[in-house]
């Protein structure tokens, strides 16, 4: 019996599993969309990882969760790490690549750059206020132009003469776009205009200041996007790394950083009969009115967060007391 | 005839110097002084709806706790001013609370910024005519101490609590000492707060470790120095087993302030003019911080605070020389804090794990 590792990575638009040996081979991977339902997803997402998985001769020791939703369901899973998607990232690039010295990274509604030496995270950055530049534009563009998001890179690449079209914001560039396509550029030329907007947004948001070196990889759902990888290469005048396991490495990372961490609690996948819900409650202690998440496993409260002090601590309140009315 | 009515006075909320100006009020004009709320979201929401929106998080603060003021009964307000835009905020805030109707005396003091002290002393003069020189002054030095005193307080807090072997001593200890100076009615009482504070932090087990994780926080001064501003900051990177320290309060920046002329020869690399009324000390002290071999800096600003955002290239070029992370956090009033803690525990990883490579 062999013990190996799982990561979860649930974000906006996907959920991420993977299960890995101590020597990183990938013995079951899944890659799933979370459509809103991060809870449903990650249920889903571990069925289709048992049936991948060989119970007879590994078992799993540690569970690791990263991306958005990473502390909902690290309550879910029980998991012994919850770490953010930055980390996790950057530990699951910098295992496979070592020699990495910058990582862009390009998720449904977030996007960063890591930059890195000696095969350590030095500096990152994230987008802020806005979306542009990452995989909801994309997807929202791919459907005005009746073109499945999948496909948007092989088209993007057909291009001679990319339209240029206004990067700086959404809006803007939504409205840029219909006019471009109404005076009759072609859907190809578009669509890789749509791509080089990503990376010019990109490199001058998140990328802002920040000294790109390679040699440079290039992850997140958006890496699997030819026509941007294609730009980011112009833009930067480098060679781009896409790995193969690319959209799997945040959940690789959470699963590397569960097998460092000294914690070990089995997991027996027996949380796909189980029933998670969570209510959100106003605080009302004061005026602040923080508003609080409560997690039930089987009706029972297993966690609360959200709270800014301890009289809004509702689960430690529930555990003092078991038998008080239900909050 | 019977005694004279006492003006009911207060002050916007600002981090946990308002003892100061109950006491000073209290003891040196004999007033009364209104203590509103703590700020809450409410206080917040409060100053969003009827301030511009493209001012800057603090005035909206500052707007929201001078309502919820009000509410508790205050008729006469005082309001600082500032060498930014915080210059014009106390006008700014007068009309937009006497449009909403409340009716109140105002002491805004930009309009005695002459550079006389002797044009303090009118200001003085509005809030309490026969006020005395001598428990005047007197409060007003005691008065000073007692920021010192909360300067020191918190500096050592936010150095120390993060190593605590039994959750939540410091917060209490904390906590005493701001009851204390609450209650506060003389020098001795102010002193004994301190000493008792002191001594209770001195005595509460720590495990630092040889090499603990040092991160210096500096920025805007209204946002860096208020926890509620700053959602907590300080605490949670404390919180993760880190010594925060941090150079802007009122002691270092308006008390002991050595002067623009002082600290340009020592960052004369970087910057050779004034950007801003926090932007010299800001650049200096990062550069301090870098050379004294910190782990990490943590540059903190509230939206559209210009000077803040005008030393942000100058600290990329320290971070670049001396190759120290620089985390840059923009704070907003529709911040939810899920965004902040992800940074944060990024940047913690980040400088952890370089640590450990470097050493």
């Amino acid at each position: 019996m062999e013990d190996v590792y799982m990561g979860i990575d649930v974000g906006s638009i996907s959920t991420k599993g993977v299960i890995i040996t101590k020597e990183n081979k990938i013995l079951s991977s899944e890659y799933i969309w979370t459509e809103g339902n991060p809870i449903g997803a990650v249920k889903k997402l571990v069925r289709l990882l048992e049936k991948q998985f060989d119970k007879e001769n590994y078992r799993i020791v540690a569970t690791g969760t990263t991306g958005s939703a990473r502390k909902l369901v690290g309550t879910v899973l029980s998991a012994t790490v919850v770490k953010n998607e930055i980390t996790a990232h950057a530990v699951g690039t910098t295992t496979f690549h070592p020699d990495v010295r910058t990582i862009l990274e390009i998720g449904g509604q977030d996007s960063k750059i890591i930059l890195v030496e000696n095969g350590v995270a030095v500096d990152y950055a994230m987008n802020t206020l806005c979306a542009a530049g990452t995989g909801a534009f994309l997807s929202s563009q791919s459907a005005r132009l009746g073109i499945p998001v999948e496909d948007m890179g092989e088209i993007a690449v057909k291009s001679q003469h990319p339209t240029q079209i206004a990067a700086r914001c959404t809006v803007f560039a939504e409205s840029d776009l219909v006019h471009k396509i109404q005076v009759g550029h072609t859907k190809e030329d578009i669509v890789a205009g749509l791509c080089q907007a990503v990376v010019g947004n990109y490199l001058n948001n998140v990328g802002k200041g920040k000294k790109i070196q390679s040699p440079v990889v290039f992850q997140g759902g958006v890496s699997k996007n030819i026509g941007v990888v294609k730009a980011f290469e112009n833009q930067l005048g480098c060679p781009i790394i896409v790995d193969p396991d690319g959209h799997l490495m945040g959940a690789i990372g959470a699963a590397i950083l569960a097998r460092r961490n000294k914690e070990r609690r089995v997991f027996n996948f027996d949380v796909e009969d189980m029933e998670f819900i969570t209510r959100e409650i106003n605080c009302g202690g004061c005026p602040n009115n923080c508003e609080i998440i409560c997690v039930y496993r089987n009706g029972e409260m297993i966690d609360s967060w959200g709270n800014r002090c301890e009289r809004g601590d509702v689960a430690a309140r529930k555990a003092a007391n078991p038998n008080a009315a239900a909050v | 005839m019977a005694e004279k009515q006492k003006r009911k006075i207060a002050f916007p909320m600002v981090a946990r110097y308002n003892e100061v100006v109950r006491y000073f009020v209290e003891e040196g004009l004999q007033q009364t002084y209104i203590m509103q709320p703590q700020m809450t979201r409410r206080t917040l929401k409060l100053g969003a709806k009827y301030a511009p929106d493209m001012v800057c998080t603090p005035f909206k603060t500052v707007l929201g706790s001078m309502i919820e003021a009000l509410e508790a009964g205050a008729d006469t307000l005082i309001m600082v001013f500032g060498y930014c835009r915080l210059g014009y905020y106390g006008e700014l805030a007068e009309t937009i609370l006497r449009d909403l109707g409340y009716e109140f005396d105002y002491l805004n003091l930009a309009e005695y910024s002459t550079g006389k002290k002797k044009d303090y002393l009118k200001a003085i003069k509005k809030l309490n005519p026969d006020a005395k020189a001598v428990p005047m002054g007197k409060a007003g030095l005691d008065g000073l101490k007692m920021i010192e005193y909360i300067d020191e307080v918190e500096s050592y807090y936010y150095q120390n609590c993060g190593f605590e072997t039994s959750k939540g001593e410091y917060r209490r200890a904390l906590n005493q000492f701001t009851a204390d100076l609450g209650r506060a009615k003389n020098r001795s009482d102010i002193d004994d707060a301190y000493d008792r504070c002191m001594s209770r932090f001195h005595e509460i087990p720590t495990d630092k470790g040889a090499f603990p994780l040092r991160v210096g926080v500096l920025g805007e001064y209204f946002t860096v120095m208020d926890e509620f501003s700053n959602v907590d900051l300080e605490q949670s990177i404390a919180d993760l087993g880190v010594e925060v320290h941090r150079w802007m309060n009122v002691s270092h920046r308006n008390i002991h302030y050595p002067g623009e002329k002082n600290l340009h020869p020592r960052i004369s690399k970087y910057c050779n003019y004034e950007m801003g009324p926090t932007s010299t000390a800001n650049i200096w002290y990062a550069k301090r911080c870098a050379e004294k071999g910190y782990d990490g800096l943590v540059h903190v600003k509230s939206a559209g605070c210009t000077p803040e955002i005008d030393i942000m290239p100058v600290l990329q070029r320290i971070g670049a020389d001396y190759k120290i992370p620089i985390l840059y956090l923009t704070y907003d009033s529709q911040d939810g804090d899920a965004g902040l803690q992800t940074r944060i525990e990024a940047f913690y990883d980040m400088i952890e794990m370089r640590k450990k490579v470097i050493r």
